[in-house]
């Protein structure tokens, strides 16, 4: 059985280049990759200390979790598109009309 | 069965009221015999009711409101004769309004605030308690606001309107404060209340008085004389009252008949024992009347507009009944039974005085007395039921002015052998005035020749006969109803703890009258000199054979003073305005520089002390300095503390760049802060 460090490594490094990508990124499809990546990262987790607990929650959360996240991705792009035909762009840096 | 169902009273003409003012001008004539019907219908009740609690029943039901409040409906002997008297004499208003408002194009509006009015009056009269009274008196404010200024594209109506809602405004600050007052000085009595009892319901006020601090009595007293005078137009809250003339002809039946101006002699009346317990209550009463009758008899005589010589005839009018409550000092509760009477009496002449007015300007569409002259060859029903008004309103004999003015005067008379004669000569001169200014307004409109060119023909009958049933009840009701009406009246504090004596003892009335000494002996004391004035009444019903008897109070000649008080007045009036007895002419009496002429046609320089000076100098003066602090100080601060919140605020939303990335830190930072926090706090042991 492959040990529960390597489960965790795997889910910390997802979750550096998740939070990477949101701070270097300014394309908009891009910035939704990224938040897959924390999402997931989280999801292998749960299903990680579900398997060695043993306790089968972990893995119902990780399946909430993945319907969550398609959700959100749904309004996500939707609101993608809209930003597009309103601007011509999905560049997140040119976007700023609800600041001060 | 009928008490059942007295709250429809005000309902009805509530409901009319809405039906009027959302539906009302697809209705023909603008909805009014809407209005009519509800307050037909509240006659009817009225009339139950009456049938069913006559003579010595009353109506109490009461539910409870909020906190120490309830709402309630208290009828006794004096909200039920109110209650008759306007319901019926409304009812005939309304149907001559039917008449006289007949094209006009807000004539819905007028039905519809009409019907308020009514409602709002009716509701006054039945309050079981004082909040209530004061609910339904403001509601009456407010609906002489709207109809005074029902013309409101005209600027005089508009300004008269203003003025009447400011000036009782002035009283009923006043009056809540006497309220708020009671309201404190009952509560701090720590009563023990029974369930269904709330503090400011009358028979509580009226049993808990005596335990209340006299000076206390006396404030309260003044605060509620205080929305009295307001309401009622007694000096120097009068000037709203003439002005009130701007409004439709029916409105100032309704406001000096029946619905508005009676109103704060009705509270003087329902306090009555308040009055009657606070050292000076009384005596502030009778001396605010007795001036007011005077004043405004003088002003009466000087006027032009025919509106407006009734309109003082109403101030001056209610200055009697004032005068009358006040002499309760030296006859006790009879006060309350002469004053209601004359004012019942009033109402019945003074709205067919005004609808006789309004029956002329309808037909000849001026309001100036020099511009009528001989209009009785043309309205000769409007001519004799006018006739009937002015002869009551003079105290003809036999007439119901006649009993009813002069038994306020032989009050006056009682109060003046006891306490101070001057009400007494003030009222008798105001009496003669009385009866000069009527029939110098009868006179010149209704002979002589025209003085212009008018429109010659009569009123429809919808018109006269409202004047005609009138004239019926201003000659025959001070005959008919006199000495039961006392009686009953006089019965009206005998439903309530009360004890006049207690409250006499309080008030400094412990009097030792010539008859009966009423305030000491209490009710028997009042019954016995009720029935002395029964007796002074029928004496002076039979002329001259009451100087023979002598009245149990009064020398003979005070008791048939008033029928030459009424004749001579005739007379006087005859000599200077009749033609065909005419001997003298006003001008030769008078020069253009007669002084008193000056003063009187100035109006006592009223307009140029309340509006030039008290109001353009003082008021303004005092708005001016106010202003200055509100904007300088009051303002000031606040503007300061909203700037620095704004500055404050200029820098702190930088924060929000609209950047996405931004945002991502922060949410990371703070989170990682948070982590740390809580990791160091476990470390040292808080958490």
């Amino acid at each position: 059985m492959i040990p529960l460090e390597l489960y965790i490594l795997l889910a910390s490094t997802m979750f550096t280049i998740g939070l990477y990508g949101l701070f270097t990124q300014k394309n908009g499809v891009k910035l939704m990759m990224c938040i897959e990546l924390l999402l997931n990262s989280a999801n292998i987790n749960l299903v990680a200390f579900s398997a060695y607990q043993p306790n089968v929650n972990g893995q119902v959360f990780a399946l909430f979790s993945i319907a969550l996240a398609a959700a959100e991705a749904g309004v996500g792009f939707a609101i993608l598109i809209a930003l597009y035909r309103l601007y011509g762009t999905i560049d997140l840096d040119n976007i700023n009309a609800m600041r001060w | 069965m009928y008490a059942d169902y007295a709250y429809l009273i005000v309902a009805l003409p509530v409901l009319a009221f809405l039906l009027c003012l959302f539906v009302g001008w697809h209705l023909p004539r603008g909805g009014g015999f809407l209005t009519v019907l509800a307050t037909f219908a509240g006659l009817i009740l009225s009339l139950g009711i009456f049938s069913e609690i006559y003579p010595d029943k009353i109506i109490h039901q009461s539910m409870p409101w909020f906190a120490n409040f309830n709402v309630g409906i208290l009828i006794d002997p004096l909200a039920l004769v109110m209650l008759l008297m306007v319901t019926f004499v409304v009812t005939l208003i309304h149907i001559y309004a039917n008449g006289y408002m007949n094209g006009d194009p807000g004539a819905a509006r007028y039905f519809a605030e009409a019907a308020l009015f009514t409602a709002s009056m009716l509701g006054l009269i039945f309050a079981d308690n004082l909040l209530q009274l004061f609910i339904f008196w403001e509601l009456v404010g407010l609906c002489s606001y709207l109809l005074i200024g029902f013309w409101y594209r005209k600027p005089s109506a508009a300004a008269a309107a203003k003025k009447a809602f400011l000036t009782t405004r002035v009283g009923d600050v006043l009056f809540l404060a006497g309220i708020i007052l009671l309201y404190n000085n009952l509560a701090n009595l720590n009563l023990a209340l029974k369930p269904g009892e709330y503090l400011l319901q009358f028979p509580v006020i009226y049993a808990n008085l005596a335990q209340i601090a006299p000076d206390q009595l006396t404030l309260i007293a003044l605060g509620l004389l205080g929305g009295a005078v307001g309401k009622s137009g007694q000096f120097p809250l009068h000037v709203w009252l003439p002005d009130a003339m701007e409004g439709p002809t029916t409105v100032s039946a309704m406001i000096h008949a029946a619905t508005m101006v009676t109103a704060g002699v009705y509270l003087v009346a329902r306090m009555f024992p308040l009055f009657y317990a606070a050292p000076y209550g009384l005596t502030a009463v009778i001396a605010v009347g007795a001036f007011t009758a005077l004043f405004a008899a003088t002003m009466g005589l000087t006027s032009f507009d025919i509106k407006r010589v009734l309109a003082f005839s109403t101030v001056s009018q209610l200055g009697f009944m004032m005068a009358g409550l006040g002499s309760g000092a030296a006859v006790g509760t009879l006060a309350v039974g002469v004053a209601i009477f004359h004012l019942i009496g009033h109402s019945f002449f003074k709205a067919l005085l005004f609808l006789g007015a309004g029956s002329i300007i309808h037909a000849v569409n001026t309001n100036d007395l020099r511009e009528m002259g001989g209009v009785g060859k043309y309205m000769k029903w409007t001519m004799y039921t006018m006739l009937i008004g002015s002869l009551s309103l003079a105290g003809f004999p036999y007439f119901t002015g006649f009993f009813s003015k002069d038994e306020v005067i032989l009050i006056a008379y009682e109060y003046g052998a006891l306490i101070n004669m001057l009400p007494y000569i003030f009222l008798v001169l105001a009496a003669v005035l009385t009866a000069i200014y009527t029939f110098r307004m009868w006179f010149s409109v209704f002979t002589g020749k025209e003085r212009s060119n008018y429109a010659k023909h009569e009123s429809p009958w919808i018109m006269l006969g409202p004047l005609v049933i009138l004239a019926v009840f201003a000659f025959g009701f001070g005959l008919a109803a006199q000495d039961d009406f006392y009686k009953y009246l006089d019965s009206n504090f005998e439903h309530y703890d009360l004890d006049f004596v207690e409250l006499g003892v309080i008030g400094g009335h412990a009097l030792e009258g010539e008859h009966g000494a009423p305030a000491v002996e209490g009710e028997q004391g009042a019954a016995a000199a009720e029935a002395g004035h029964g007796a002074a009444a029928e004496g002076e019903a039979s002329e001259g054979e009451a100087g023979g008897e002598e009245g149990p109070g009064e020398p003979w000649y005070i008791q048939i003073l008033p029928i030459f008080i009424a004749l001579g007045g005739i007379l006087i009036a005859g000599l200077f305005y009749w033609d065909r007895v005419k001997k003298f002419d006003p001008s030769q009496v008078t020069g253009d520089k007669d002084p008193i002429r000056k003063l009187l046609l100035k109006g006592y320089y009223q307009h140029e002390i309340m509006t030039g000076w008290f109001a353009e100098t003082v008021v303004y003066g005092t708005a001016l300095i106010c202003n200055t602090i509100d904007i300088k100080l009051v303002d000031g601060w606040l503007n300061w503390l909203s700037a620095l919140v704004l500055g404050f605020a200029q820098h702190v939303r930088k924060v929000q760049t609209g950047i996405v990335q931004n945002y991502v830190t922060a949410l990371v930072l703070g989170v990682v802060v948070l982590v740390v926090v809580i990791t160091l706090a476990k470390e040292v042991g808080l958490v």
